[in-house]
C-alpha cells in the first residue's frame, strides 16, 4: 500500500509541470472564458455578470454571421481542395519515379516559410497591377481569347447572341479535331498496340477536354460578360464581388485568393501522405496485379482505404486550423473588402484587442469552440464507414 | 501507372507523371523564386507592370552611352515628338519656383510613382535651378526663336537648348531615360533621387539602349537596416532558445511519467491531454491574455516562453508514443542496478530518444520562429519585436509599397529555416510523417 502511494507520488511529481499547465494555461482560460462570456468586461474594471446578453448580441450581429460564414466557406473550399491536391501529388510521387527526393523537397519548402512572409509574398503576387498572378492570368486569358476567337465570335456572345459560332472556322477544324480525337484510338484498336499509342491517345483525350473549355467559356461570356472580363486580371484582394455574380454564397475574389494561397502550403500534407503510401505493403499490390486490377482499382480498393486514417487526421487538423486562420487576413486584407475575409479568429482579435469588447469576444470564442467540436464529431461520424483501421 | 513501387513505369506513363509533378513543383517553387527575383530588383521595376515573364523574373535593366559614358539607365516613358511640336531638353537660365511647373516631366511620369504623397512632391518641387534640365511637354512650351520657356502659369523664363528631339527618321521609338544609381533602392532617398533633375536625363532612340540584367544586392543591407534585423533576430533567437529548451525538457519529463510510471488517474489525465489539442488558440486567447496582464507580464517576453516550460500536449503525446516503443528490458536493468526514475530518464531514456528530441526541438524552433499572433498580442514596444512583427511593421508603415525591400527582408527571414531544413532534412521528413502517423 505504502509502496503504491509512493509510486503514485513519483508519477504525479513527473507530470506535475503538465498538471500546472493544464490548470493554469488551459483549464483556467477555457473555463474562465466561459465565465467571461457571461460578463460585461469594461477595460480596467472588474467584470460584471450580465447573463446571456453577449450571446443575444451575437445572435443579432451581422458581422459575426458574415465572419462565421466566410470561415465555413473557406473551410469547405480549402480543405477538400487541399486534400485532393496533396493526395494527387503524393500518388504521383509514389510511382517510383526519378527525382522523387527533389520533388519532395520542393513540395515541402513552402511549409518552411514563416506565415508573415507567406502573407506578404502572396500580397505581392496578388497585386492587381504589378503582381505575378495577374501577369500569368493576363497572358493565359489572352491566349484563351485568341484561341476561342478563332471559332466563336466573343463580341457577339457578350451581346447575347445565342450561337456566336464562326461556322467557316468550325467546319474547317471539325475534321481535324475528329481525326485527332478518334484517329489514334481507331488505330490502336485496329493494331491493338500499347506504348506510344497510349500516349497519343492520352494527348488526344486531353486536347478534347481542352476543346470543350472554350465552349464553356463562350457560354459564360454570354451570361456574364463583365465578370468574364474581370477574369483577365481581378483585383484579387480588393474585389468584393465574387466572380460568378449570380451564385449566392460564392466566395469573393479575396477569399479565393486566400484559398489559392492556402494551397501553397499543401505540400507538407503531400509529404505525410507519401510517407504513408510507402508503408502500404507491396504484397497487396502484387496480389491485385495477379487478379488483373487496374491502377484505378488498386488505388480505390487498396491505397485509399489504407491511408484513410491519415486523411481523416489531416482533415480534423485542417478543420481546427481553419478557425485559427489569422495572420493571412490580418496582414493581407484586415478582413476587407466588405468583411469578405473577416475570419473568426480575426473577428475575435478585433473585438478583444481593438474594441475592448472582451466579454463579447469570449462569447464568440466559446461559440467557435462548440462549432469546432461539432464539425470534428461530424467528420468522425461521416468517416466511420470509409476509414479503415488495420486490426480493428 | 503502377502502384507497386518496385516496378519501373513505361515511358509513356512516366512522361505525363513527370509533367504533372513538374507543374505541381512549379506552383510551389515559383512564388519563392519570385520573392528572390523581386528582392534583387531596383525600385522602379517594382512599380511597373512586368511586360513578360522574362522581365518579371530577371528584371529589365537598360544601359546607354550618354556623354561618352556607359550608364545604367531607367526608361521613364516613351516620347512622341512631332514636326509641328518638337520636344526640347532645356537648361533654364533663370531660376524659378518649381511649383509653377506642376510636373516638370509631364504628369504621366509622376503617376508611375504612387508612393509619393503631397508632402514628398512638395519637398521635391522646391526650386528649379539653372543646373537642371527640363523637358518640354504639353504644359511647358518653348519658343526657340526667342529662347523663352513658357510655364504653365504663363510666366516666361529664359532657357538654353540642350537638345532638340526630333522624331526618328526610321520611325523608331524614343525613350526618356534617366541615369540609374544604386541608392535609388532606398525608398527614403528615392523621392529626392527621382526628382533630382541634375541627373543625366536624355532622350534616346531604342537602338541606343542595350538590355541588361540588373540585380541589386544592395537591396539587402538597406532592407535589413529598415527592419532592425540584428535586434529582431536577437529577440527571435532568445525566444526560440527559451521555448525550445522549455518544451523539450518539460515534455521529456512529463512524457516519462505518462509512459512508465503508474499513478491513479493516469489514463484519464492522458485522455484530457489529448483532448486539449483540439482547443484552438483563439478560444483561450482572451483569458490567457488577461491572466498575463494581471501578472504584469504583457509587454515582456515572459508570456511567450514561460508556458512552454510546463509541457506541450502534442509533444508529450508524441514522446510518450516514442517511449512506448523503447525496449523495456533496458529500463528494468537500470532499475535493478538501483537507478532512480530521474536517473533512468537521464541516462537511459533520453539518449535513446535523441531522434524524437531532435524532432521536437526542430518543430518548436520552427513554430516559434514563425509565430505571429503571440508576439502581436504580448509585445508592444518596438525594441522587443520579433522578426515576424518587425517585418509586418515595416510593411504596414510603408503601405506595402517598397516590395523589393520587403521581399529582401522576407528572404533573409525565411532563409535560416530553409538552410536548417537542408541540414536536418531526415529529421524534418521523419517528423512530418510522424505527426501524421497517429490517427
Amino acid at each position: 500500500m505504502r509502496a503504491s502511494v509512493r509510486k503514485s507520488l513519483t508519477g504525479y511529481s513527473f507530470v506535475l509541470p503538465w498538471l500546472i499547465a493544464l490548470g493554469l494555461f488551459i483549464g483556467f482560460p477555457f473555463l474562465g472564458g466561459f465565465y467571461f462570456s457571461f460578463c460585461d468586461f469594461p477595460p480596467l474594471k472588474t467584470p460584471m455578470f450580465i447573463g446571456l446578453d453577449n450571446y443575444a448580441q451575437l445572435l443579432h450581429d451581422p458581422v459575426f454571421h458574415r465572419s462565421l460564414g466566410v470561415t465555413l466557406i473557406y473551410g469547405a473550399a480549402a480543405i477538400p481542395l487541399g486534400v485532393l491536391l496533396a493526395l494527387t501529388l503524393a500518388l504521383l510521387l509514389n510511382t517510383r519515379i526519378r527525382g522523387q527526393a527533389l520533388y519532395r523537397v520542393i513540395f515541402f519548402l513552402p511549409h518552411l516559410v514563416p506565415t508573415v512572409v507567406t502573407a506578404l509574398l502572396w500580397l505581392w503576387i496578388f497585386n492587381p497591377d504589378y503582381g505575378l498572378l495577374n501577369l500569368f492570368l493576363g497572358k493565359l486569358m489572352h491566349g484563351v481569347d485568341v484561341w476561342t476567337g478563332l471559332f466563336f465570335d466573343l463580341e457577339a456572345a457578350a451581346r447575347g447572341r445565342i450561337l456566336p459560332v464562326r461556322w467557316s472556322a468550325m467546319l474547317a477544324a471539325g475534321p481535324v479535331a475528329a481525326l485527332l480525337a478518334f484517329g489514334p484510338w481507331l488505330r490502336s484498336e485496329l493494331t491493338k498496340r500499347a506504348g506510344l499509342f497510349r500516349l497519343v491517345r492520352f494527348a488526344a483525350a486531353l486536347s478534347c477536354t481542352l476543346a470543350v473549355l472554350p465552349v464553356l467559356y463562350v457560354v459564360m461570356v454570354r451570361f456574364m460578360p463583365g465578370d468574364m472580363r474581370k477574369l483577365h486580371s481581378p483585383g484579387w484582394l480588393s474585389d468584393a464581388s465574387p466572380f460568378p455574380a449570380a451564385v449566392p454564397f460564392a466566395p469573393s475574389w479575396a477569399l479565393w485568393g486566400i484559398v489559392v494561397m492556402s494551397m501553397w502550403g499543401v505540400g507538407q500534407m503531400a509529404v505525410i501522405y507519401l510517407a504513408k503510401l510507402q508503408d502500404v505493403p507491396i504484397q497487396l499490390y502484387e496480389a491485385a496485379d495477379i487478379d488483373g486490377a487496374t491502377w484505378i482499382q488498386k488505388t480505390r480498393h487498396i491505397t485509399l482505404p489504407l491511408i484513410s486514417p491519415v486523411i481523416l487526421f489531416n482533415v480534423v487538423m485542417a478543420i481546427i486550423g481553419t478557425f485559427q486562420v489569422f495572420t493571412e487576413p490580418y496582414i493581407m486584407t484586415r478582413g476587407g473588402p466588405e468583411d469578405k475575409t473577416r475570419f473568426v479568429a480575426l473577428f475575435i482579435y478585433d473585438q478583444a484587442f481593438q474594441y475592448q469588447n472582451v466579454g463579447y469576444a469570449a462569447a464568440v470564442a466559446w461559440v467557435l469552440f462548440l462549432v469546432i467540436v461539432g464539425l470534428t464529431l461530424l467528420a468522425f461520424r461521416l468517416s466511420r464507414r470509409h476509414v479503415y483501421y488495420a486490426g480493428r | 501507372m503502377s502502384n507497386a513501387p518496385n516496378k519501373p513505369l513505361p515511358w509513356t506513363t512516366r512522361i505525363p507523371v513527370h509533367i504533372a509533378l513538374a507543374g505541381g513543383g512549379l506552383f510551389f517553387l515559383l512564388p519563392l523564386l519570385w520573392m528572390i527575383a523581386t528582392s534583387l530588383k531596383p525600385l522602379d521595376q517594382t512599380m511597373r507592370p512586368p511586360t513578360n515573364l522574362k522581365t518579371a523574373f530577371f528584371g529589365d535593366g537598360w544601359q546607354a552611352v550618354i556623354g561618352g559614358r556607359r550608364l545604367e539607365v531607367v526608361r521613364e516613358r516613351e516620347i512622341v515628338p512631332s514636326e509641328s511640336r518638337p520636344v526640347y531638353i532645356l537648361r533654364p537660365l533663370d531660376p524659378f519656383p518649381a511649383g509653377e511647373m506642376t510636373h516638370p516631366f509631364g504628369k504621366e511620369v509622376w503617376d508611375r510613382y504612387p508612393v509619393f504623397n503631397k508632402q514628398e512632391l512638395a519637398r521635391m518641387n522646391t526650386r528649379v535651378t539653372s543646373a537642371m534640365t527640363v523637358l518640354t511637354d504639353a504644359r511647358n512650351t518653348f519658343d526657340p526663336a526667342v529662347g523663352l520657356l513658357t510655364l504653365q502659369s504663363g510666366r516666361k523664363v529664359r532657357a538654353a537648348v540642350v537638345r532638340r528631339v526630333r522624331p526618328a527618321s526610321n520611325g523608331e521609338k524614343l525613350w526618356l531615360v534617366r541615369e540609374w544609381r544604386p541608392e535609388d533602392t532606398d525608398t527614403k532617398e528615392v523621392g529626392a533621387a527621382a526628382g533630382d533633375m541634375t541627373r543625366a536625363w536624355d532622350v534616346l532612340p531604342e537602338s541606343r539602349l542595350r538590355k541588361t540584367i540588373r540585380l541589386i544586392p544592395h537591396n539587402y543591407p538597406v532592407a535589413l537596416r529598415r527592419v532592425h534585423f540584428a535586434r529582431s533576430l536577437w529577440n527571435t533567437l532568445f525566444l526560440c532558445a527559451m521555448v525550445v529548451c522549455g518544451t523539450t525538457i518539460s515534455s521529456l519529463i512529463v512524457a516519462y511519467g505518462f509512459a512508465f510510471l503508474q499513478f491513479r488517474g493516469r489514463e484519464l489525465l492522458f485522455g484530457v491531454t489529448l483532448a486539449t489539442m483540439m482547443i484552438p488558440f483563439p478560444v483561450v486567447m482572451i483569458p490567457i491574455y488577461l491572466l498575463y496582464r494581471d501578472l504584469g507580464w504583457v509587454g515582456s517576453f515572459k508570456p511567450l516562453w514561460v508556458a512552454s516550460w510546463f509541457g506541450s500536449a502534442f509533444f508529450i503525446f508524441l514522446l510518450r508514443q516514442f517511449y512506448l516503443g523503447l525496449p523495456r528490458d533496458l529500463l528494468d536493468a537500470a532499475r535493478i542496478d538501483g537507478c532512480s526514475d530521474l536517473e533512468i530518464l537521464w541516462y537511459v531514456v533520453a539518449p535513446l530518444s535523441k531522434p524524437a528530441i531532435a524532432m521536437i526541438a526542430l518543430f518548436t524552433f520552427l513554430g516559434t520562429w514563425k509565430d505571429f499572433l503571440g508576439p502581436l498580442i504580448y509585445l508592444n514596444h518596438e525594441s522587443q519585436f520579433t522578426l515576424s512583427l518587425s517585418l509586418q511593421a515595416f510593411a504596414s508603415e510603408h503601405g506595402g509599397t517598397p516590395w523589393h525591400l520587403l521581399m529582401a527582408a522576407a528572404t533573409v527571414f525565411s532563409l535560416p529555416l530553409i538552410i536548417l531544413f537542408f541540414f536536418a532534412m531526415k529529421t524534418f521528413i521523419r517528423g512530418v510523417s510522424m505527426t501524421g502517423l497517429k490517427g
